[in-house]
């Protein structure tokens, strides 16, 4: 006789029922068949390595209009009858634009309204998000005009925001110490971050820094877990409570983390990266196209406010702690000035031209966004001509009648500290022909992609030069040949504009081997020539 | 036509209004976006909305990502409910429980979840166990509430009834409070079923390498606002036929309150 299930047992054997055939499914491997094509994997991360920073001519040429000395005209359009808005955030880069107005909200003491006519509002959004709604919504509709964002992150988002047609004005900073790496105490050299838990938020220009300085010293983005977080401060935050062994975070976070952590201390940080991350102003296309003349005033402002800054910048911190919210103390404030580089009228010009800075802005952008394409943030490209407009900063050539070239920023003048530990040693093996230290044009473009950029990110680091040799024939021979190679390696870098004393030149010889000298593969291996980047 | 206070409305006569409803919204979105009364990077057009959903199938792995979110909410669920229930039964039955307890729970609805992720980071790590947790946590505050509430909802006719009839303690929870108050967890387990959902973008905020909170905060940052109106819909589908489960599986299970 059958019985009435009960409505419970009727659920339930829907439910056996069910997993009986999803094991089944399972088990025969449909379940992985199927799944392939209604649930796909993400897109396959590619792998980034040394060899994808500072290639040049990797992208594009770059047709002379983006950055050329020809001035290009201002003109047309209307005169704003509203403040240009300007999304910012707590950062010591901004001390320009807050010391020209005198502050955050227009006022008319403000440089900016007294010498050159136009109203500027600031707004510290810090939240990344919103600042890009604000951006999205455009200063005509509650939000702003122009917002701030950096050229590696730039390179990424630019997808995003393509209707609004947005350009690429002015570089307001270099961070200078402002990104750092925070390790524990396992981790001395960039090597040993091998296999472990890394934190960032990804896409950001923590982000961006990590894979610079890991490809740098040897090491693929496939190297380390990434422990992706939503922003800086939450990666410093799983760093302090020792879920991860390294963490990239912004200032004061990271540093507070790798204090806080025991045994914890700073890998790297932009203090040596020093032309790696830069900070830039980004104007909405409608904007620049109706008030064109109002975005030139904004950048002479701007830059006014820039040697205001290095005029009293006692003045500035004052300022700074009075205007950004989150800065307790007078100290902060300065700290946070130390922690960037306010490029001046010169700077930006140079900055801005693709022959001019070693490090510049369309460089940054092709790396940037060849690096975003590899693992599989970016589908679109680009060209970096496209997301710039160089019009308003020409255009204000008028007010730095006095402006010379821009002239190398660091000075060295003390050799290295031999005890210092390098941050990261980058290995590149240059071709010498038997006997000769003599650079052909092959080696040359090899250190013009692997050295010449290392050497210009790390702008304010020493850099060690030691040539190696194997161990066939004379140590003697070996010594000298080694150090006249290195040497050669040497003048060729500072006839590319670095200083002599930033490079320290040791010839090893076959001292120090890093592989077998009985093989030939190992004989190749130690015949190389090892760049370390040591801080100052 | 007249609208009168309660007037019943026939079945038919309902889902037609349910797609006017529908169909009404649809358009407004159509004039405003495609007649571009809003720029289309505040409100994307439904074409680029669809157009999204390719991109993030076949980039961002949205079933995983869907599936992974629904993991993470159904666990959470299934925690507070194994956790609720028997505490709003205990709670609800004997008041001297509800009071000891009432200063620690009461409170708790005002919780700002979000506030609890750097603790919830550091107490459980940056795996899964966080993000469940989280999901439980913020599920299981307004939970608990409505199964007591369920609980003393049970008419004292029954109890009484139940008392006179010579029902011991355990007769009285066992065959009264518990049939009695059933229904009114399965509708509360209903309703709290999409709790989860607006804290799974929250959840996902750390080490989340699928989840569809996970691919609307990202969407949000590089300001691929078609893409998050993708995610959101996905969510919305989820939802709705969630609920629906769960309404065939309580009428089905709570036959007797039909």
């Amino acid at each position: 006789m059958a019985r009435q299930l009960t409505p419970l047992g009727r659920v339930l054997v829907v439910l056996a029922g069910l997993a009986l055939l999803g094991y089944g499914l399972f088990k025969y491997d449909v379940l992985s068949k199927v799944g392939g094509i209604v649930a796909p994997e993400k897109k396959a991360e590619g792998t980034v390595s040394r060899d994808d920073f500072g290639q040049p001519g990797s992208g594009e040429a770059v047709p002379s209009g983006g950055g050329s000395t020809t001035t290009a005209s201002v003109k047309g359009g209307s005169r704003l009858n509203r403040p240009i808005k300007v999304a910012i955030v707590l950062w010591g880069g901004y001390a320009g634009g807050i010391m020209a107005n005198g502050g955050m909200a227009p006022n008319p003491d403000s440089v900016f309204t007294r010498d050159y006519g136009v109203q500027v509002e600031m707004l510290q959004i810090d939240d990344f998000t919103k600042s890009r709604d604000a951006f999205r919504a455009g200063g005509d509709k509650g939000g702003v005009d122009i917002m701030w964002s950096t050229v590696d992150a730039y390179a990424l988002e630019y997808d995003g925001l393509t209707k609004l047609a947005p350009k690429a004005i002015l570089q307001y900073d270099w961070s200078r110490g402002g990104d750092a790496i925070a390790v524990d105490a396992s981790i001395k050299s960039v090597r040993d971050l091998k296999g472990k838990k890394l934190a960032c938020a990804e896409a950001t220009p923590s982000h961006y820094f990590a894979l610079y300085v890991l490809t740098q010293g040897g090491l693929t983005n496939r190297d380390v877990d990434w422990v992706f977080t939503d922003s800086a401060v939450d990666a410093a935050n799983v760093f302090k409570s020792g879920k991860v062994d390294a963490a990239v975070s912004w200032s004061p976070d990271v540093y507070v983390a790798a204090r806080e952590r025991q045994g914890g201390h700073i890998l790297a940080s932009t203090k040596e990266a020093s032309n790696l991350i830069a900070d830039i102003f980004v104007a909405r296309g409608d904007f620049l196209e109706q008030h064109p003349e109002d975005a030139r005033r904004f950048v002479a402002g701007w830059l006014k406010g820039v040697e205001m800054v290095q005029k009293s910048p006692e003045r500035a911190a004052v300022l700074l702690q009075k205007s950004l919210s989150g800065v307790n103390t007078l100290e902060d404030a300065k700290g946070m000035l130390e922690d960037v580089k306010l490029p001046d009228y010169s700077e930006n010009r140079a900055f801005f031209n693709p022959q001019g800075s070693l490090v510049n802005y369309q460089s940054i952008y092709q790396t940037a966004q060849n690096i975003w394409r590899k693992i599989g943030k970016l589908s679109r490209v680009y060209p970096g001509y496209q997301t710039v407009d160089t019009r308003f900063l020409e255009g204000v050539a008028e007010y730095f009648p006095r402006a010379e070239e821009a002239k190398p920023e660091f000075e060295f003048k003390t050799p290295p500290k031999p005890a210092a530990e390098p941050i990261l040693v980058k290995t590149v093996s240059i071709f010498f022909p038997s006997g000769s230290s003599n650079l052909d044009e092959n080696a040359k473009a090899v250190l013009d992609t692997q050295v010449v950029d290392l050497a210009a990110t790390f702008g304010s680091a020493y850099m060690r030069i030691s040539g190696n040799t194997d161990n066939v024939g004379s140590r003697d021979t070996n010594l000298r040949l080694s150090r006249a190679r290195a040497d050669a390696v040497t003048r060729f870098l500072v006839s590319k504009g670095f200083d002599r004393n930033k490079f320290e030149v040791v010839g090893n010889g076959p001292d120090k081997p890093v592989a077998s000298n009985d093989t030939d593969e190992g004989r190749a291996k130690n015949r190389r020539t090892d760049f370390e980047v040591i801080p100052r | 036509m007249a609208l009168n206070v309660r007037e019943a409305v026939s079945e038919r006569h309902a889902r037609a209004l349910a797609l006017a409803g529908l169909l009404t919204f649809l358009a407004v979105w159509c004039v405003l976006s495609y007649a571009d009364i809003v720029p289309s990077v505040i409100l994307p057009s439904p074409t680029e909305v669809l157009q999204a959903f390719p991109v993030l199938h076949f980039q961002e792995a949205l079933v995983r990502s869907a599936g992974w979110s629904l993991y993470r909410v159904t666990m959470g669920f299934a925690l507070s409910g194994l956790v609720a229930i028997p505490l709003g039964l205990l709670m609800g039955t004997f008041p001297p429980v509800k009071h000891f307890l009432s200063p620690l729970v009461d409170p708790l609805r005002f919780l700002p979840i979000s506030a609890l992720v750097p603790l919830f980071l550091v107490w459980f790590g940056i795996e899964e166990t966080m993000k469940i947790m989280l999901l439980f946590v913020g599920t299981l505050v307004y939970l608990l509430p409505l199964v007591v509430e369920a609980v003393e909802g049970v008419d004292d006719v029954y109890l009484q009834t139940a008392t006179t009839l010579g029902a011991s303690r355990w007769q009285l929870v066992r065959h009264v409070l518990i049939p009695g108050s059933l229904p009114a967890i399965g509708e509360a387990l209903r309703v709290m079923n999409g709790i989860g959902w607006t804290y799974v973008i929250l959840a996902e905020i750390v080490n989340a390498r699928y989840g569809l909170g996970h691919i609307i905060t990202v969407a949000g940052k590089r300001s691929h606002v078609d893409q998050i109106f993708a995610g959101v819909i996905v969510i919305l589908l989820i939802g709705v036929a969630s609920d629906f489960l769960i309404r065939i599986v309580n009428r089905q299970l709570f036959y007797w309150k039909r």
